[in-house]
């Protein structure tokens, strides 16, 4: 699932896989504006079939924190 | 101490940095840095370009990082009178190459990526040490000659470079801080970008009026946004209507917390819904929540105060000073009565004298008033109303996008012909977005197909969100596409 994560968010942003680390957040490189997660969201919720809670959407703010997020709603 | 007469702008900088000089000017993570270094670095910068031989006239391509370094090279540059000419970096690279065949530049700042023949100079380079002014140079220059140049959309889709002069940028700077009434003491987040007209302008009202500017990537992350207006005790900054929709959608009321220490909001770049206005009045109401309407060309020609203007939210306003006039003009540049429906024309101290191509001045003017492009009418109170917009450019989260430019990257892919059109954005977050028309051509393209290969020519918010496959474009007998009956 990190992997699929990471995959989404590299080709939503346009940027090299290799730049999607799990600590990088959002404001970090210019490509993830708020632009750019949205769509991040949104590519996520459709592609995996999740939908993010609105209070959660708040600290989705890293790399890590939207896998460990996604990871919870497969799983709940 | 530096002087340019030139420009009011580095003449204001130069007096805070004489009678404050150890008041912070900027601040950039863990940087901070006062209005005396902020003179220095300036002049030492300029020191460097006038080493690299740039002269008067000359063009710099100056990438619009969010940087410290930024600020010195676009003051320095001003200093020297070499023209600016601010891009995005993350902006195609066609659109990059187009620009530089335009302007020619001396040199390149920042991250521009390569420029075939031009010396470029990343900002960690930029020698910033003290420097001996009695080295520099003084041009004999003009407040009317060209600071800078900003490239904005134009409607055929090939960008239109706006010269903006010393007098223009600080026309601009005087009219805002008057009307918004920003203070020394004011403390200004900065998450818009600095390669368009709001940003860069929000950046010199804040040095021109000797307050702190904080500078933030931008609004993605949120959290970190609101602690820097914590930590950083931010009494005001400036943001566009899809910024807004952000802030709502992913931190809720959050931000209402801060309501006692916000002095001002700006609001800009694009329309924003009555019921947006109505929310942030409840949420701040003692902050001045003011919203400009303006393009690159006439920067805040218009202000609207939410509060003080309660029972009048669907205008944009008035004009921002006693400097600016703004009119409504019929088909042949007459002005026309009140109540009535004509193109809105703007002139006064910051409204640009020419576009840097001759052929983009055409039509561009009647007499001084600037041809906005947008229609609408004027009350008798003097309140001025959008109804439409003449010019065909979709407003992104207030990008301006061109949908020739988005049809010109799609044709390129092998589709027989093709319309954009603006559409509401379905999430309600960006406003308009493009939603492209698709006539199917000899070989067989999939959307999803055109739309990975669309991101390799286009920039996120250029792509369409709705897409549809139809018999045929409706033209007109010229071959102009009737974007109108699309949109019907």
């Amino acid at each position: 699932m990190e992997s699929r994560v990471k995959e989404i968010i590299a080709r939503v942003l346009n940027v090299d896989l290799s730049k999607i680390t799990d600590t990088l957040s959002s404001g970090d490189i210019p490509e993830w504006d708020s632009v750019g997660n949205l769509a991040i969201i949104s590519t996520i919720e459709q592609e995996l079939d999740v939908e993010f809670p609105l209070e959660d959407l708040f600290d989705l703010t890293s790399v890590e924190s939207i896998v460990q997020e996604v990871t919870k709603l497969l799983h709940a | 101490m530096l002087k340019a007469l030139h420009s009011t702008l580095l003449c204001d900088i130069a007096n805070h940095a004489t009678a404050t000089p150890d008041k912070i000017a900027l601040v950039e993570g863990d940087n901070r840095i006062t209005y005396a270094q902020l003179v220095s670095r300036i002049e030492a910068c300029a020191l460097f370009m006038q080493s690299l031989g740039l002269q008067v006239g000359d063009r710099v391509l100056l990438s619009a990082q969010k940087e410290k370094e930024f600020i010195y090279v676009y003051f320095a540059a001003h200093l020297l009178g070499v023209v600016n000419v601010v891009v995005d970096s993350a902006a195609p690279r066609e659109r990059l190459d187009y620009i530089v065949n335009i302007v020619k530049p001396a040199a390149c700042f920042g991250e521009t990526g390569v420029v075939a023949g031009c010396h470029i100079i990343p900002f960690a380079e930029i020698p910033l040490d003290d420097c001996c002014e009695a080295h520099l140079k003084s041009p004999r220059l003009q407040a009317t000659d060209v600071a800078d140049v900003m490239f904005t959309t134009g409607t055929t889709g090939a960008p239109k470079g706006v010269c903006l002069s010393h007098d223009n940028i600080s026309g601009s700077a005087s009219n805002t801080n008057g009307f918004i009434g920003t203070k020394t003491d004011d403390i200004e987040a900065l998450a818009l970008p600095l390669s368009h007209s709001f940003g860069l302008g929000r950046l010199r009202c804040v040095l021109s009026v000797g307050a702190t500017l904080v500078l933030v990537s931008n609004f993605a992350n949120l959290k970190s946004f609101f602690t820097v207006l914590e930590k950083e005790q931010v009494t005001g900054f400036g943001m566009v209507p899809a910024a807004w929709q952000y802030i709502k959608r992913f931190s809720g009321r959050r931000i209402a917390k801060f309501a006692d220490q916000l002095r001002y909001i700006e609001i800009g770049s694009a329309a924003m819904p009555v019921e947006d206005k109505r929310l942030l009045m409840e949420l701040f109401p003692k902050t001045r929540l003011c919203m400009h309407y303006g393009l690159t060309e006439a920067s805040r020609a218009l202000f609207s105060e939410f509060h003080a203007n309660a029972a009048n939210l669907e205008s944009i306003g008035r004009p921002a000073s006693s400097l600016v006039d703004v009119q409504i003009c019929g088909e042949d540049g007459q002005r026309l009565n009140n109540d009535v429906d004509g193109e809105l024309c703007v002139r006064g101290n910051m409204v640009c004298r020419s576009y840097y191509l001759d052929k983009d001045n055409e039509e561009a003017f009647y007499g001084d008033w600037f041809r906005t492009g947008d229609w609408g009418h004027r009350d008798e109170n003097g309140n001025f109303y959008l109804t439409g917009r003449k010019k065909e450019l979709i407003n992104v989260g207030g990008e301006k996008v061109s949908p020739a430019a988005i049809e010109e990257a799609i044709m390129s892919l092998g589709v027989k012909d093709c319309a954009c059109v603006a559409v509401n954005d379905p999430n309600g977050v960006l406003g308009e977005v493009p939603k492209a028309y698709l006539v199917k051509g000899e070989t067989p393209i999939e959307i999803n197909e055109v739309k990975s290969r669309l991101a390799q020519l286009l920039p996120p918010h250029e792509i369409p969100v709705e897409w549809e496959w139809i018999e045929c474009i409706p033209r007109t007998s010229s071959g102009k596409i009737q974007r109108l009956k699309l949109k019907q």
